[in-house]
């Protein structure tokens, strides 16, 4: 157990230390990139990824998949802000918006529990149906004209001027942790790690598997439409095609964030970073000044770089954890000065 | 391994029905979709989807997950169309060079997999971004502008994938047919695709074998890397224009073909039967569904219910304790 | 279960099913979901009603070549009597479209064309010169209009669109590039390879708030995709910029950019009227269906829209195919919005 608890905070470091080398880097290159502004620019503009990287990131501790939330969002999306553009109380419209993710999350938990639907084929299911049902709910147009107050919603600050943490971010930030915290600190919360890691195990010791991974598809859903109701507020119009294929770049920044898609391992503020790491790629292609062309050809590397170093640290740590325990279990020499 | 066996036949089985009835059901409501050259030639627009999922099997029978092959399909293309237009090499060799790079594209993302143990999820989702990339910036060496496409090619290139056996049969339907053939060789009557099983069920075990579990893990998606790249052909040929961006649409249909044939993701279990058959009942679907009014962008619907409902029919089917346990009421409990 | 399924197949069909008119021109969009296409959708749509004709819109959400052509097929397939179809390659939709000639339906084509001997006649917003100079004269009218000389000073702009791989939009960027160099010398292209925000408004919010900060001196953006330009606008926006610091024109419908023309951030952009487009598009498709033969240098009345006049296809590419059945009608015209003019129009 300590050996666990010497890891996890080393993880989430590690993952902190992805994002301040990735700035520092594209800084050096162009110093613009370190400006004040900028880097509010850039945390300001993940909230979206944020929100569904967090969502996504209890279905994948708890050892399941789920790539409908791009879908979800799009119709959380279309949903609210149809009914915003049409002066209806933005409470009903959150409400609204909820209640979509929250359906399909129950939707896509109770096909995999109930129905053992495994998780990849139930999510690509929902996803062409609720994708589908975007173009039914909106007839193919896009939603436009919202009300300016909704828009501005997205643009209030802290400080209240333009370029500082907007609150959508702090926002965000809170509930992170807040999950954070329920996640590691709290009884119900570490269900999901126990579930992800070990479902046998967990079944033994009379953790409810089934319901814990219920639930954490319906919180998928609903952070999946709050990422969806931030859009709104952020775009100011929705496109039937809103959040399409986020759902894997949402997956790529829990991987990034050192969530294993084999369940148990990993952590929402991981998760948090690797979507801040994601939502800034194209920011950054634009500060490293390369021409266009090669746009995705470097997303691709950079992608394959980070995962697959981050893959030789962990194993490193891993041997290295693995190597102490022995020392200390055969006790030939008190090599304790190994970190 | 013999109710392994028993299962997998049955679903197969299971697909066959599914798309007999399709066939029924869209015949019923329009006569047209029977005629044989109606329906046969459907299949020309699919092949794409059919050819790859069948190596893309492969990589899920180990447990991998390939979400690149799309790419592929794009970069061999203009990969192909570049050598024969700016390079003055014979279009048959220049198909030949590109299935090649397709498979090297597809070992450079299967050596991450298989020797530093990182996601493949995430791997091919870089290699996915990496080989569109590519193919954009390829595009770039072309003396044609980017946007245009290359077109042009010989007709006996153009011909082959529109060509019809007896004025009825397309040929792309017996190129998918080799494949298949093929690929259900190597998957399920050799030592190798025996190898691949293991490698799914049990790594651990597949080395105390003696088999080599990272280079046969890698060669799946080199596997899967070459058929995208002769799906890329096919498109070229059959559009007559070779483009980088062909075949990013394919991702997610060619998994859905995959998860629906049988084959789990979790790996070690599946076939390339079930596979093509998926492909074939979902490509007869969106075809039936057209040919009955039903728009594009609607078709989404009925295939997802379809993936939820079919493949949640067959655990209820398999699993008699589940239907017990619905009655006890599972929420309660479990 | 198959009964199940077949049950809910004919339910989602028949709730789906277009009603049934004499003559059916299968409409194709690029993709689904774009406002341009929907609009246009919306013009035909109300256009056919009136004049007794069905059309039905198809269309994949993905803009794939493939699935164009899968859409054409099923047409041909479905026995449907016309199809008018934007084509996402110059080249790639030939065969198809000829094979749709070849079996009888009458083939026309609008905003983006196909080779001129396979379909019949072409509905063209203009050629990629007129637009790529409309696109930078409106920049120029802009800079103009806040205190700088667009002829000696050294107009620091750059392209923000879809992708590298699109036709159209490449087309007009090439065209206007040249005709920057031709007036303009002084203009300094700060991302000759422009940047591309795939159609994605979150990143076009991104990337477009990225060259403003990366560029803080940019004069000129020219946002030639109905995606980018309200993402950039909305980027200026977040920076508290406004049309005095920076200069945002391009493509994309009035709808969409209202509200940033009136808080200020953009002073004039321009589109066609892709309703009329639509519309005519159809109308055309539906003329040749109903037994009529198109010629080149036909005027040929069209209810509501007025005399438009089949041009020979040489008149958007000097090397096109010229015979006299395949022909090429300008229309619509070009309309550039600013603040006066913005909310005459609805789409």
């Amino acid at each position: 157990m300590g050996e666990l608890k010497r890891i996890v905070p080393l993880r989430e470091l590690t993952s902190v230390g992805f994002v301040v080398a990735i700035f520092l880097l594209v800084g050096m290159v162009n110093p613009n990139f370190l400006s004040a502004q900028n880097i509010m620019l850039c945390l300001n503009g993940s909230v979206v990824f944020i929100m569904l990287s967090v969502g996504i990131a209890f279905v994948i501790i708890s050892g399941e998949i789920d790539v409908s939330v791009g879908a979800t969002l799009g119709l959380a999306a279309t949903v609210s802000a149809t009914m915003i553009r049409d002066d209806m109380p933005w409470s009903l419209a959150v409400a609204a918006a909820v209640l979509v993710g929250l359906m399909v999350g129950l939707l896509n938990g109770v096909g995999v529990v109930a129905f053992k639907v495994p998780s990849i084929i139930m999510t690509l299911g929902t996803n062409g149906i609720v994708r589908g049902l975007c173009y039914v709910y909106s007839s193919g147009k896009w939603v436009e004209n919202l009300p300016f107050g909704y828009k501005s919603l997205s643009q209030a600050t802290l400080t209240g001027r333009p370029g500082s943490i907007s609150w959508f971010f702090f926002a965000t930030a809170v509930v992170t942790l807040l999950v954070y915290i329920y996640q590691t600190h709290t009884n119900r919360g570490r269900h999901f790690y126990a579930v992800g890691d070990n479902e046998g195990g967990a079944t033994l010791i009379g953790i409810p598997v089934g319901r814990t991974r219920i639930i954490a598809f319906v919180l998928c859903g609903v952070f999946a439409s709050l990422a969806g109701l931030m859009y709104v507020s952020r775009i100011g119009f929705v496109t039937p095609v809103a959040g399409m294929g986020y759902e894997m770049k949402a997956i790529a920044a829990c991987v990034l964030g050192g969530v294993s898609l084999s369940g148990g391992i990993g952590s929402v503020i991981g998760a948090a970073m690797g979507a801040i790491i994601m939502a800034s790629i194209g920011r950054i292609l634009v500060f490293m000044q390369f021409s266009s062309n090669y746009d995705n050809t470097i997303t691709g590397i950079l992608l394959i770089t980070i995962v697959v170093a981050d893959a030789l640290l962990q194993r490193r740590a891993a041997e290295r954890a693995r190597r102490t325990l022995l020392t200390a279990k055969t006790a030939i020499t008190p090599e304790e000065g190994l970190p | 391994m013999k109710g392994w066996a028993k299962y997998l036949v049955r679903w197969e089985v299971f697909l066959l029905l599914l798309l007999l009835a399709e066939i029924l059901v869209f015949g019923h409501l329009n006569p047209r979709f029977l005629r044989p050259r109606v329906l046969l030639g459907s299949i020309n627009d699919f092949t794409s989807i059919c050819v790859v999922s069948l190596f893309v099997t492969f990589v899920l029978v180990t447990g991998g997950m390939d979400i690149q092959a799309g790419a592929i399909v794009g970069l061999a293309s203009i990969g192909m169309g570049l050598l024969w237009k700016d390079c003055g090499l014979d279009i048959w060799t220049a198909a030949a060079i590109a299935i090649v790079a397709g498979g090297l594209c597809g070992m450079l993302s299967g050596f991450f997999v298989a020797y530093t143990g990182v996601q493949p999820m995430v791997v091919t989702l870089g290699g996915s971004f990496l080989y569109s990339g590519i193919a954009i910036a390829v595009t770039h060496l072309s003396s044609t502008e980017s946007y245009k496409g290359i077109s042009g090619f010989p007709r006996a290139f153009t011909a082959f994938s529109k060509y019809r056996f007896w004025g009825i049969i397309p040929s792309q339907m017996f190129i998918f047919i080799a494949l298949l053939v093929v690929s259900y060789i190597i998957l399920h009557r050799t030592r190798y695709g025996r190898a691949v099983f293991l490698c799914g069920v049990n790594p651990a075990a597949a080395e105390f074998c003696g088999i080599n579990t990272r280079r046969v893990i890698m060669s799946t998606y080199v596997l899967s890397g070459a058929s995208a790249a002769v799906a890329g052909i096919i498109l070229t040929s059959y559009l007559g224009t070779a483009k980088a961006d062909f075949g990013k649409e394919l991702t997610l249909p060619i998994i859905t073909a995959v998860v629906l044939g049988g084959t789990s993701n979790l790996g070690g279990r599946g076939g390339v039967i079930g596979t093509a058959l998926a492909a074939l009942v979902i490509g007869v679907m969106r075809f039936g569904l057209s040919m009955n009014g039903v728009t594009t962008q609607y078709h989404d619907i009925p295939v997802g219910v379809l993936l939820i409902v079919a493949v949640g029919c067959r655990t209820f089917m398999d699993n008699p304790s589940l239907a017990r346990l619905v009655r006890r009421g599972w929420l309660a409990k479990t | 279960m198959k009964r199940i399924i077949a049950l809910t197949l004919v339910g989602i069909m028949t709730a789906l099913t277009a009603a049934a008119g004499d003559i059916t021109v299968v409409f194709v969009p690029k993709l689904t979901g774009n406002a341009f296409f929907e609009s246009a959708n919306d013009g035909a749509q109300a256009y056919a009603a009136k004049h007794g004709f069905t059309v039905k819109y198809d269309g994949s959400a993905e803009a794939a070549v493939a699935n164009q052509v899968t859409v054409i097929n099923n047409a041909i397939q479905q026995g449907m009597d016309a199809i008018c179809v934007s084509s996402l390659d110059v080249t790639g939709l030939d065969d198809v479209m000829r094979s749709a000639m070849d079996a009888g339906l009458a083939v026309t084509t609008w905003d983006s064309d196909v080779s001129g001997d396979a379909r019949t006649v072409m509905v063209s917003q203009g050629t990629p010169d007129i637009l790529g100079k409309m696109l930078v004269d409106m920049g120029a009218k802009s800079l103009t209009s806040r205190g700088k000389d667009p002829k000696k000073d050294a107009i620091k702009y750059a392209w923000h669109y879809s992708q590298s791989t699109v036709t159209d939009q490449n087309s007009w960027q090439v065209a206007g590039e040249a005709y920057i160099r031709d007036n303009y010398p002084n203009w300094v292209n700060i991302a000759p390879s422009n940047y591309y925000s795939e159609q994605d408004a979150e990143k076009a919010i991104s990337v477009g708030e990225s060259v403003l900060t990366a560029h803080p001196d940019i004069d000129l953006i020219i946002c030639n995709d109905s995606t980018a330009l309200p993402g950039q606008c909305q980027a200026a926006q977040n920076l508290g910029k406004t049309a005095k610091d920076v200069t945002i024109t391009g493509f994309a419908a009035p709808n969409s950019i209202k509200d940033y023309c009136r808080a200020g951030v953009i002073e004039r952009w321009g589109l066609w009227d892709c309703q009329v487009q639509g519309a005519l598009g159809c109308y055309l498709a539906y003329y040749l269906a109903s037994g009529n033969t198109i010629t080149v240098g036909d005027k040929i009345d069209v209810p509501e829209i007025g005399v438009v006049e089949v041009l020979p296809n040489t008149v958007l590419d000097p090397d096109a195919y010229t015979a006299p059945d395949s022909g090429v009608v300008l229309l619509p015209e070009r309309t550039e919005f600013t603040k006066e003019n913005m909310d005459k129009y609805n789409f």
